[in-house]
């Protein structure tokens, strides 16, 4: 008895050290040299043609290896834009995720309400050498989901009006100055919408492209609150906006204006980004497109209520929740994001604009554009994107975003189409919005 | 009966070792397929925009869990040797127990608290010390309680099962919340047929109890029964018997003696030399008699006295005293045989009797000395004890009785309670006391 209780003592003692030295097989088995893990996408954020998007990587990396020395930076190479999100969430879901990695603003929200993306407020408040005040507070406050950064800016982009300046000057026109307003807009429209040919069709316009959102935006106005549980569709400046959206396009006489209307030279303004002003400004892009008429761009329209303000996009990176190696991490994403070399480095590299006050609004950020322009083009100076960016409006990130002001502009949509009447139209849709935003 | 009740708890607890750990491989190996086909499919953009949050790592969790859960079983097997149960032992592996299964809860974000059931089994069946079963209790009680998930989530992101089951065709949804919901019943089932095989256990010990309780009660009353009857028919044969004596002895003696006196009358006015003759032979019948009776009697009486001899009967005495208290007793018999006539012998008998007893009783004496020896035409009995004797004699010792004794045999007695207590009585031997 005694010698078979041994023996089940012994046994018992083997497995547990069996389940012992698999445990630790397992933990040894895993890599350890320190490798800092980075995602990023191939090709720009903003829709317009990026070769270089690894140059400033590479580079930032580089210093940082130099810096640390036995640590590596790996990164993936290769992931399109267009795929990355779901690459990230495929990474996210086995657990896998880079330590830190570039976060699309439609992600952004949702990443942060389940928990992947790190609550960056502790390192911020523990690192004495970094001082929020030196981004642009548009910028940063877009890596603020509930009030808690979680995310950095690395690169922004405002959007700005385009100006075809050989049809205003054909029209007799001046170029307006940054401080225009919607009435001075509506002027240009009305006069140079005209049928040029005389058949009866509309071919020549004063905008497209420009929207509902961006109206509410340099109105003043606000889409949603910023927890998104409730909408401001019935807010005066919501409805002004929407009204005068429906005075334009009343011009055109029911005609749709495109873009390629735009391309052609016919139509007077246009808004995009500044990333495709930078885009089209240099070669060889400059000669695909637009290389008809001349053009340039200034700040949009300022609304009765509001000012020349326009929807800033920023590209977000932050640090994976279940890092291991969070000092490393934060080292790294304050060297992409609030480095003045690195930054700089994007206005070289990136079609974008540089999230740090200093480096959008230095003497040396216009040399540099500058140079990649032809001569005689006048660069859209850095004070002036300084107060586009700063004054920017960033949407709200709250995790319903993306769908409801989706389900708002179509909605918005059908009203601009119907000849209803707005007010009550826009009341009704705020009820379904915001039981929408509730539920 | 008792073994196999317990044979059937010790399977109950088995059975739910083993449902908890596949239904904790079931998450985990559930997750982690699951999160496997959710990447092979490109849908996990789509997924994550459909849950409140995701574990960690799937294949760590897996790992893990698997893991911990060996450890159970080995911790599980280790209480059930035979001499760890009930011990401090026991309780060191219901701690490691009650930790593994938080472990492995709070690995799983909460979904499944079923293994607090495990815990709650193991306590009810090891802890035999009812305070720290009650602590025990109530912790897991509060445990299961507070474990619960849809409590939990309120105040922390926790992920649920139920999202990754969503991710399947609706027909595969209703087989795996098929699979999911049978094994929670189940262990919930297992755990309450657990309670109720222990609470069947506790109920037949206590009913066993009762009935053992009973059955000696009444061997008890019968016993009495018996003692009353036996005592009964002893007094009866007894009665029996001393009638026989009187009838066979005294009788027949008596019943010679008037015959004897009848002829005695008969002849006194004509022969005077012939009745004196007739009396001297009653008077020898007489004594006769006496002597029978004396046997009779003493056949009769039951005491020590009678059976030994007076020495031996003291040292009897003396021996079962000293035995019952801490005293040490020394009887002196003085070296010479001494007769005594029966009356004597029991006097004697009981005047050292009592004094022992008063020595042991009132003197809280540890030593006492017996003295029987003769002296010169005398019988000197001394009993002295090395007690805290006493100023003052008081009656109620017992000493009026001896004094009366021993003035039936004609004798002194003396009592002093100066240092210790001395008893010393004189008795005057009989001589040609024909008795004998």
């Amino acid at each position: 008895m005694k010698i078979l209780r041994k023996r089940r003592d012994e046994s018992i003692l083997i497995l547990f050290f069996l389940m012992l030295i698999m445990g630790m097989a397992y933990w040894f088995t895993k890599p350890h040299t320190e490798v800092l893990e980075f995602g990023m996408f191939t090709g720009s954020n903003w829709n317009v043609a990026n070769a270089n998007s690894f140059v400033i990587i590479d580079k930032a990396i580089a210093r940082f290896e130099e810096e640390h020395p036995g640590v590596k930076v790996h990164y993936y190479s290769g992931v399109p834009r267009d795929e990355y999100s779901e690459w990230l969430s495929r990474k996210i879901l086995a657990g896998e995720e880079p330590d830190v990695f570039m976060v699309l603003g439609s992600d952004f929200d949702q990443f942060s309400s389940i928990g992947i993306m790190k609550n960056l407020e502790e390192l911020i408040e523990a690192d004495e050498t970094f001082d929020e005040e030196k981004y642009f507070s548009s910028a940063l406050s877009t890596g603020k989901y509930s009030n808690v950064q979680y995310a950095l800016p690395y690169e922004t982009v405002p959007t700005l009006m385009f100006v075809n300046q050989t049809l205003l000057i054909k029209e007799g026109i001046e170029m307006p100055g940054s401080d225009w307003n919607w009435e001075d807009m509506y002027a240009i429209c009305s006069q140079v919408t005209r049928d040029l040919d005389g058949d009866g069709i509309l071919d020549q316009f004063g905008i497209c492209n420009y929207d509902w959102q961006d109206a509410v935006y340099s109105n003043g106005g606000k889409i949603f609150q910023a927890n998104g549980k409730n909408c401001f569709l019935a807010d005066e400046s919501v409805i002004d906006a929407v009204k005068y959206i429906r005075q334009l396009n009343e011009l055109y006489q029911g005609q749709k204006v495109v873009r390629e209307d735009f391309n052609e030279g016919n139509v007077a303004f246009m808004p995009l980004t500044f990333a495709e002003y930078r885009t089209y400004k240099t070669y060889p892009y400059r000669i695909k497109r637009y290389a008809n008429f001349k053009w340039d761009c200034i700040t949009m329209p300022a609304g009765t209520d509001g000012d020349n303000v326009s929807q800033v996009d920023t590209l977000l990176m932050g640090i994976s929740a279940n890092t291991r190696k969070e000092e490393l991490a934060w080292e790294f994403l304050k060297l992409l994001t609030y480095d003045e070399e690195i930054q700089t480095q994007i206005f070289s590299h990136s079609q974008g604009a540089s999230v740090l006050r200093a480096v959008t609004q230095s003497a040396e950020m216009e040399e540099i554009v500058q140079a990649e322009m032809e001569e005689g083009e006048t660069v859209i100076s850095g004070r002036l994107l300084g107060k586009v960016i700063e004054e920017g409006y960033t949407a709200p990130q709250f995790k319903k975003y993306e769908q409801a002001l989706s389900l708002t502009d179509s909605e918005v949509g059908e009203i601009l189409e119907d000849d209803a009447t707005i007010e009550s139209d826009m009341k009704i849709l705020q009820r379904t919005i915001n039981s929408y935003l509730q539920q | 009966m008792r073994e196999k009740k317990e044979y059937y708890t010790g399977m109950f607890q088995w059975a739910m070792l083993v449902l908890n750990c596949a239904a904790v491989v079931f998450i985990c190996t559930f997750i982690y397929i699951t999160t496997n086909r959710i990447r092979a499919h490109y849908d996990a953009r789509n997924f994550l925009g459909n849950v409140m949050t995701i574990p960690d790592n799937p294949r760590t969790n897996l790992w893990l869990c698997m893991i911990l859960l060996g450890l159970l079983v080995v911790n599980f097997i280790f209480r059930h040797f035979p001499r760890t149960e009930y011990s401090r032992g026991a309780a060191f592996s219901l701690v490691v127990e009650l930790l593994i299964c938080v472990v492995i809860m709070y690995r799983l974000d909460f979904n499944y608290n079923g293994l607090l059931l495990l815990v709650f089994a193991d306590v009810i069946a090891y802890i035999k010390d009812s305070k720290a079963k009650m602590g025990f209790l109530l912790l897991a009680i509060g445990g299961y309680l507070l474990a619960d998930y849809e409590l939990l989530s309120i105040y922390m992101p926790l992920f649920n099962m139920m999202d990754y089951v969503r991710y399947y065709t609706f027909t595969s949804q209703q087989w795996l919340s098929c699979i999911w919901n049978t094994m929670i019943s189940l262990n919930i089932i297992l755990f309450v047929g657990y309670c109720f095989s222990v609470i069947n256990i506790q109920r037949g010990t206590i009913e066993e109890v009762n009935e053992l309780y009973h059955e000696l009660q009444n061997a008890n009353e019968q016993l009495s029964e018996y003692a009353d009857m036996a005592e009964k028919m002893a007094q009866t044969n007894e009665r029996n018997r001393i009638a026989r004596e009187i009838h066979d002895t005294l009788g027949h003696r008596l019943t010679g003696i008037i015959a004897g006196l009848d002829a005695c009358l008969a002849l006194a006015d004509v022969a005077p030399q012939e009745v004196k003759k007739q009396l001297s032979v009653l008077a020898d019948v007489s004594r006769e008699g006496i002597k029978e009776v004396r046997r009779s009697v003493s056949e009769l009486r039951p005491d020590a006295v009678e059976r030994l001899s007076l020495n031996a009967s003291i040292r009897k005495m003396v021996t079962d005293m000293g035995k019952m208290s801490d005293t040490q007793i020394y009887f002196d018999a003085g070296g010479e045989k001494l007769e005594f006539g029966e009356d004597e012998s029991n006097i004697i008998y009981r005047i050292i009797q009592e004094s022992i007893t008063n020595a042991v009783r009132h003197g809280h004496a540890g030593q006492i000395w017996v003295t029987l020896k003769r002296i010169d035409g005398e019988v000197l009995l001394e009993i002295k004890d090395d007690g805290i004797g006493c100023k003052e004699l008081k009656s109620g010792f017992g000493t009026r009785h001896m004094k009366e004794r021993i003035e039936m045999l004609g004798g002194t007695i003396a009592f002093d309670g100066q240092k210790g207590f001395k008893v010393t009585a004189h008795i005057p031997i009989r001589w040609g006391e024909t008795y004998d």
